[in-house]
């Protein structure tokens, strides 16, 4: 039907005071247009002479004033792209304060009848309408420009502005509406225990993991259905990627770096510490072990690539990417021998999925997927040679209970496309106008990061606990670290290690010591995490994730605490397969454990676990108990524990201000400062415990019957 | 300047490595900014490009500057792994910049396993003066230590050296000695047919 010219025709440039614009001619067409959409037939009875030609102009460059005239056309209309540009970017060349102040500055010219702006009179109603609308939209979509504690003093001119000349405005409405919730906000951010409770999610984790799982071992690599592994990390991603805020990533604020970029970044410095994050684990995983035999470390290697085909699958190419970067990093990637081991079907697989991120043609596969892919429901574009991934899409498409999924992008890409935009484009033209096209071409991108945020929603991951806590509890090497192993394992040359003895001493020195690493290689976050169980978890087994059988199997079984004799993740990584049932695995640990007494997962030879929990109103919110669970191992006087807990929950202070004390159903137990708390304690009742500041008379008391003050957090943790 | 002929052109790949913020961005456009080009896309295919004459030999450069994902550590060897030849750059307003460079070098030798690879020193921004924190000298002894060539150059209008700096890449490629010793990993090297 569209044989004829195209409607736009570029016709030249054209220059103001502070402005130049671009000026297009457009056919339009003068007739009724909705007939014309609705009846394409009537088309051909539409003579040329219903044609007309009409001007268009877009803003090229211009002052600051100028930019804010232009978020309205000459008859008053909002410009909705120009809106969406200007404050996707203004932050470039402008501050809040500024555009806001010329706004309202704006907005009072337009009210008063002197003729400081050039508008006729009639049309300066729908000229406030479009100021209006653009706060409104600005709020909305950018309510973190606002964000300025104390005072938050934009939004309080804002608010005082709408109070005196909008009253009643659904504006006013906002901008209170939005002050207060900040300030909200703001107050609870005060608070530390609160703020601990909103930010540290693993509190959560730990407080709701006895009530709605009965999974407390920690997950080994090679036991972690890929399904599962994938669905966790993109659930991850899905997290940071949904908050990054695109205009951070913009090439004046991300690339550079000499300029100090400080906190500007911090949500795009945080999805890349997750793509490192997951680079980091595939080399650990895999080199940690230096004892395994070729065929063992290729199946770890298998299991990342079958890990990277579900990502595929779901679409999360920033963990893909980061899995091919980790085999393909040097400590992996020289591993020889290990490679040879890897079957053929699966290093084709992975140079399929490697392909995808091929630099060729400036990343063009990559880009060409996204632009197929990413706002599809399903992952559906293979290469012309991709045998292996052509399969497993086929499989997908006819599964009719494939949910659909929405995108993670490679969020690097994007970052050099806007750097090298940054650099290539001025940011000022003729005379220091600032230069709006490059604002336009950096929203092109910007657009697109947010289109995908929005596809990102469809995603719906519930978060496995056990599979935090062993992502949390892999070690992660060093550049260096993972380069001697890497040598050790195969080595380099002749640069290797001449002395065999010397390099069996070192490698069972080292064999001895690997569990405490791995240990001690979760206490970043979370040092018991590993360790963490409960006996009333056996009596509600119900997992809230049953996306995989497996999983689920495991969960039920695996009630037995995994203890760090035990606790064969990392040495025992390659010389089971994947296909290693769970039963036979618990089997195992249960063997191991068979002279404890079943009926309390607590005891072990070695040590208890205890919860202690803090006195105050204040930390408990939203159903949320704040423990912290301690290791208590058998020569522990309550004064170290107090420290452990006082450390676990962030408090700075004298231990020996501080209480500790067990609840028990009819009250509590003080223990008495110079106590070996793991004899002291009542083991026949759980072990909750609480932590209070002394309080006059504690030295004599050791039992304190039904303490009201504490009651509902008892109630709570004796619930649990 | 002949015309560049219409048969197979060997092509290098050029890798530009450095810190952020050191200015590799800049000399990629630099190198690569066509006069007039007012409608710059950096996603299209052959943004990168280019065909160059070099000695009076014709090639195709294919430039990797990946300005704005340093911090993406794990990927660097990946990328590394492809380049022919190697451009190190650091900017002598930042003294942090210069010290890293032995380590993008060490991570190279490692990537291609080998003693010596095609690369050269690049001393960026020396149109800063009155900010330059790191002075030639030291920028010679550098390059002198690592056994690499060294140029000083600034993207800025006019620029200095830029053209030259992509260039003596492709000289040191050209010249670097055959493959012996340490096989290659098993990448896929380009197999480039004179």
């Amino acid at each position: 039907m569209n044989t004829e010219a195209p409607t736009w025709r570029l016709w030249g440039e054209e220059k103001c005071e502070g402005a130049i614009y671009t000026v297009y001619l457009k056919k339009v067409r003068y007739h009724h247009p909705s007939r014309s959409i609705t009846q394409e037939s009537d088309d051909d009875e539409i003579s040329h002479l219903e044609w007309e030609t009409v001007r268009v102009r877009f803003l090229k460059a211009g002052t600051l004033e100028k930019l804010i005239e232009s978020l309205a056309s000459d008859t008053g209309e909002l410009e909705s792209t120009f809106v969406n540009v200007f404050l996707a970017t203004y932050r470039t060349f402008a501050s809040t304060r500024q555009v806001l102040n010329l706004i309202l500055e704006r907005y009072l010219a337009l009210n008063s009848s002197c003729n400081k702006v050039n508008v006729p009179k009639h049309l300066r109603e729908d000229h406030k309408k479009a100021l209006r609308l653009t706060l409104q939209v600005w709020l909305d979509a950018y309510p973190e420009d606002f964000r300025d504690p104390p005072m938050f003093s934009c939004l309080q001119q804002l608010r005082e502005f709408t109070r005196v000349h909008l009253p009643g405005s659904d504006l006013h409405i906002k901008v209170g509406y939005k002050l207060e919730k900040m300030r909200r906000e703001e107050d609870i951010k005060g608070s530390p225990m609160l703020e601990r409770i909103l930010s540290c999610e693993e509190i959560r984790v730990h407080s709701f993991s006895p009530m709605t799982n009965g999974d407390h071992q920690p997950y080994e690599f090679l036991d972690i259905c890929e399904s599962i592994f994938a669905q966790q990390l993109t659930r991850m991603d899905t997290v940071l990627f949904k908050n990054v805020i695109a205009h951070q990533c913009l090439g004046s604020v991300w690339s550079r770096r000499d300029r100090g970029r400080g906190d500007s970044a911090a949500t795009v410095t945080a999805t890349i510490e997750q793509f490192n994050a997951v680079s980091f684990r595939v080399q650990s995983t895999i080199l940690v072990d230096t004892e395994l035999k070729p065929s063992q470390r290729a199946r770890l290697i298998v299991k990342w690539i079958d890990i990277a085909q579900e990502l595929r699958l779901h679409k999360n190419f920033s963990s893909l990417k980061a899995i091919i970067s980790g085999l393909q990093s040097n400590p992996i990637y020289r591993l020889k021998k290990t490679w040879g081991a890897v079957i053929k079907d699966k290093s084709e697989l992975f140079e399929e999925l490697a392909r995808i991120f091929s630099e060729e043609n400036n990343q063009l596969n990559q880009r060409e997927l996204l632009m197929k892919e990413g706002t599809a429901k399903h992952a559906e574009t293979v290469h012309a040679n991709d045998r292996h991934l052509h399969k497993a899409l086929e499989k997908l498409a006819i599964n009719p209970l494939a949910v659909s999924y929405g995108t993670i992008p490679y969020l690097g890409t994007f970052l050099t496309d806007l750097t090298m935009i940054d650099t290539a484009i001025p940011d000022t033209v003729a005379n220091g106008l600032i230069n709006f096209d490059k604002k336009r071409k950096e929203f092109e991108v910007l657009a697109q990061i947010r289109l995908l945020q929005g596809a990102a929603n469809a995603y719906q991951l519930e978060r496995d606990e056990r599979f935090e806590r062993w992502w949390d509890s892999v070690l992660v090497l060093d550049d260096k670290e993972a380069w001697r192993l890497s040598c050790q394992i195969e080595p380099q040359g002749s640069s290797a290690p001449s002395s065999t003895r010397e390099s069996k001493m070192r490698k069972r020195a080292q064999f001895g010591h690997r569990k405490n690493d791995s240990i001690a290689s979760t206490s970043s976050g979370s040092s018991s995490s590993q360790f963490f169980f409960d006996n009333d978890s056996i009596n509600s087994p119900t997992s809230h994730n049953d996306t995989c059988s497996l999983e689920r199997k495991m969960s039920t079984s695996s009630s037995s605490s995994s203890l760090p004799s035990l606790d064969v993740s990392v040495n025992s990584g390659g010389t089971t397969a994947s296909g290693r049932t769970p039963e036979r695995q618990t089997g195992t640990l249960q063997q191991g454990l068979s002279q404890q007494p079943a009926s309390s997962p607590y005891i072990t030879p070695d040590f208890y676990i205890i919860r202690v929990s803090i006195e105050s109103g204040a930390h408990e919110v939203d159903g949320v108990n704040l423990y912290k669970s301690i290791m208590l191992s058998n020569s522990e006087r309550t004064i170290s524990v107090i420290r452990k807990a006082m450390e676990k929950h962030g408090f700075e202070g004298n231990p020996e201000d501080y209480t500790l004390a067990q609840f028990l159903p009819d009250g509590e137990m003080l223990l008495p400062a110079s106590a070996n708390v793991y004899y002291a304690i009542n083991t026949q009742h759980d072990l909750n415990f609480v932590l209070r500041r002394r309080r006059h008379g504690d030295e004599n008391t050791i039992i304190r019957r039904n303490p009201t003050k504490d009651h509902k957090i008892r109630k709570k943790l004796l619930m649990t | 300047m002949s015309k560049p002929p219409s048969d197979k052109l060997p092509t290098f790949k050029l890798v530009v490595v450095g810190d952020g913020g050191v200015g590799k961005s800049a000399l990629t456009i630099q190198f690569f900014q066509r006069l007039f080009v007012t409608d710059y896309d950096p996603t299209i295919e052959d943004s990168y490009i280019q065909h160059t004459e070099v000695d009076a030999q014709w090639c195709i450069l294919d430039v990797l500057d990946t300005a704005g994902q340093e911090e993406f550590s794990a990927m660097r060897e990946q990328y590394m792994r492809k380049g022919d030849g190697f451009m190190l750059v650091y900017s002598v307003t930042d003294k942090q910049s210069y010290e890293n460079i032995p380590h993008f070098y060490t991570q190279i030798l490692r990537v291609k396993d080998r003693e010596s690879y095609p690369m050269l020193l690049v001393a960026n921004k020396v149109d800063l003066v009155h900010l330059r924190k790191v002075s030639e000298e030291m920028g010679r002894e550098l390059a002198h230590r690592l056994n690499l060539s060294y140029i000083e150059t600034s993207a800025k209008d006019p620029p200095l050296n830029v053209d030259s700096a992509f260039h003596e890449v492709v000289r040191i490629i050209r010249n670097a000695p055959p493959v012996d010793g340490p096989k290659k990993g098993k990448g896929k090297t380009k197999c480039i047919i004179m």
